[in-house]
């Protein structure tokens, strides 16, 4: 059971420097580095030189370095695909009669599945926006049950670590909101990064910054909801550290670590207005999202547990 | 509160992605902005645009040029090769540094009429693109000698390939004029010649 546990936390971790290496494809345009898939022009070692390109694939298409960064997103999906197989078995020799451990990781281990297909569509489609953004989504659905089973299984292992806990009535609608407004953030900020990348298409000598300036509204509703999440995260962060109830020490760094990111968020966020769109910030707006994500689904699991007693 | 050795972690975890990903970044980067060295020079030709100018290899001259072969009855791949040119045609309207040559491989039936008509049916209202055309012997040499394309079986068995040539009359690279990913890396390498020349 323990093993089960371990296997789940090594998931999470391997899932997050997934979706970081993810963005860092994204970021450094190497999406398209391997024009085909699931090999590397027509080889499962990439090449290394034109002479090695197969014939059906043009040549213009060869860039090393921006296959190689494709292909060591694939080689990591691979290992995580592999790590989350074996999480899942271990769930079923270990807790197949528990619902609340073993129906996420199943879940989970599918929608990984779907994943790499959904991934496999991006190279067909020529990394379509859309698809784009369905990769990353489903990442951080897949993150989530992760997360939600791994906190299960150790409340099955450990015992109700909740048990002295009571929380504020608002803690889970707070939480469910927060969780919410991320996922609607993230939806609409991959809308800001496609739309910049579309506008930087159409109008290729234009700056960054102009660009950004043309696409208007989701800008500006992106920082609005940036501050809706900053104000429903200081109210959590209250009434968890309210005296009159009582918090787990998880839940507390949990909505402490939810506070600092979300603080992080909205500087970096800002930053990338102001100081012009660094791919390094972007990358890691983007990661930090993935984890707030991770963060608000375990504060949702710490309270769903605090209340079976 | 947090233990401080959770936040010293935390802190050289993303210092240790952050230094790599830079890494990673700067090298794609360079990667991305290393244009493609120059082939070959494109020879001497003398062509007559569809507005009955007269066009030659001078005329690449100082402008960067994005070339094709195509005739205008073709069913095949030209309707797409011309409408990732027209794409193309504009989104860099405001360059008029940039330059796009169709040159027809059927000249029998591409009378200067058909391709005005032509150059009009894809909305071409200025000097960016041109369409040439010249005896059949002609667009063979240049089709073989200056680009090295297969040019037996003209014009069914033409090229689908686009040609970037620089200002100084230099071919650059060929891309697939049917795909969207060559498509794309020849949009990069435009901005590439254009924002280094500033």
């Amino acid at each position: 059971m323990k093993q089960y546990f371990n296997f789940s936390l090594l998931s999470m971790v391997f899932t997050y420097l997934l979706i970081f290496i993810g963005g860092l494809v994204r970021v450094s345009g190497a999406g398209m580095g391997c024009p085909d898939w699931p090999k590397c022009f027509g080889r499962w070692i990439p090449p290394t030189s034109l002479s090695q390109l197969p014939d059906y694939i043009d040549s213009e298409k060869f860039n090393l370095v921006l296959a190689w960064v494709e292909y060591l997103n694939r080689l990591f999906g691979a290992l995580v695909g592999l790590i989350i197989l074996i999480t899942f078995i271990l769930g079923y020799i270990h807790f197949k009669k528990s619902k609340k451990v073993f129906v996420p990781i199943t879940v989970a281990f599918f929608l990984t599945l779907l994943e790499g297909w959904v991934g496999a569509k991006l190279v067909d489609t020529v990394l379509d926006p859309i698809t784009i953004t369905i990769h990353l989504l489903l990442a951080l659905v897949i993150i989530g049950l992760i997360i939600y089973s791994a906190i299960q299984a150790y409340y099955a292992i450990a015992g109700n670590f909740e048990s002295k806990s009571s929380y504020h009535p608002h803690t889970k609608p707070v939480i469910l909101g927060i969780l919410i407004c991320i996922f609607i953030e993230i939806i609409i900020g991959t809308e800001i990064r496609g739309g910049l990348d579309m506008s930087r298409k159409e109008n290729p000598l234009i700056e960054g910054v102009i660009l950004l300036k043309m696409l208007g509204p989701f800008k500006y509703m992106h920082t609005i909801l940036g501050f809706t999440l900053l104000g429903l995260t200081i109210y959590l962060w209250k009434i968890v550290n309210d005296i009159k109830f009582i918090s787990s020490s998880f839940m507390v760094n949990s909505v402490n670590f939810i506070m600092g990111l979300i603080i992080t968020q909205i500087i970096l966020g800002e930053a990338l207005v102001f100081l012009e769109v660094k791919p390094l910030m972007q990358l890691f707006h983007m990661w930090f999202s993935s984890i707030l994500v991770g963060l608000s689904v375990a504060s949702f699991t710490f309270y769903k547990i605090s209340m079976e007693k | 509160m947090i233990k401080k050795s959770y936040i010293i972690s935390i802190v050289v975890i993303v210092s240790f992605l952050g230094i790599s990903a830079t890494w990673v970044i700067s090298k794609a980067n360079e990667s991305i902005n290393e244009l493609p060295a120059v082939i070959k020079k494109v020879p001497e030709f003398s062509m007559t645009s569809h507005i009955g100018e007269s066009f030659n290899q001078d005329s690449l001259l100082n402008k960067i040029s994005i070339i094709d072969f195509i005739f205008t009855s073709c069913p095949g791949p030209c309707p797409i090769m011309s409408s990732n040119m027209r794409t193309l045609y504009r989104q860099y309207r405001l360059h008029n540094d940039l330059q796009f040559i169709s040159i027809s491989v059927d000249p029998e039936y591409d009378t200067q009429e058909v391709l005005k008509n032509y150059a009009d049916a894809n909305g071409v209202n200025d000097e960016r693109w041109k369409f040439l055309r010249a005896d059949m012997d002609e667009v063979k040499k240049l089709s073989t000698d200056g680009f090295m394309f297969m040019s037996e079986s003209l014009p069914a068995g033409h090229s689908v390939k686009f040609v970037l040539v620089d200002e100084n009359g230099d071919i650059r690279q060929f891309y697939n004029g049917t795909d969207d990913g060559s498509i794309s890396i020849l949009r990069t390498h435009i901005n590439l010649i254009s924002f280094t020349d500033r």
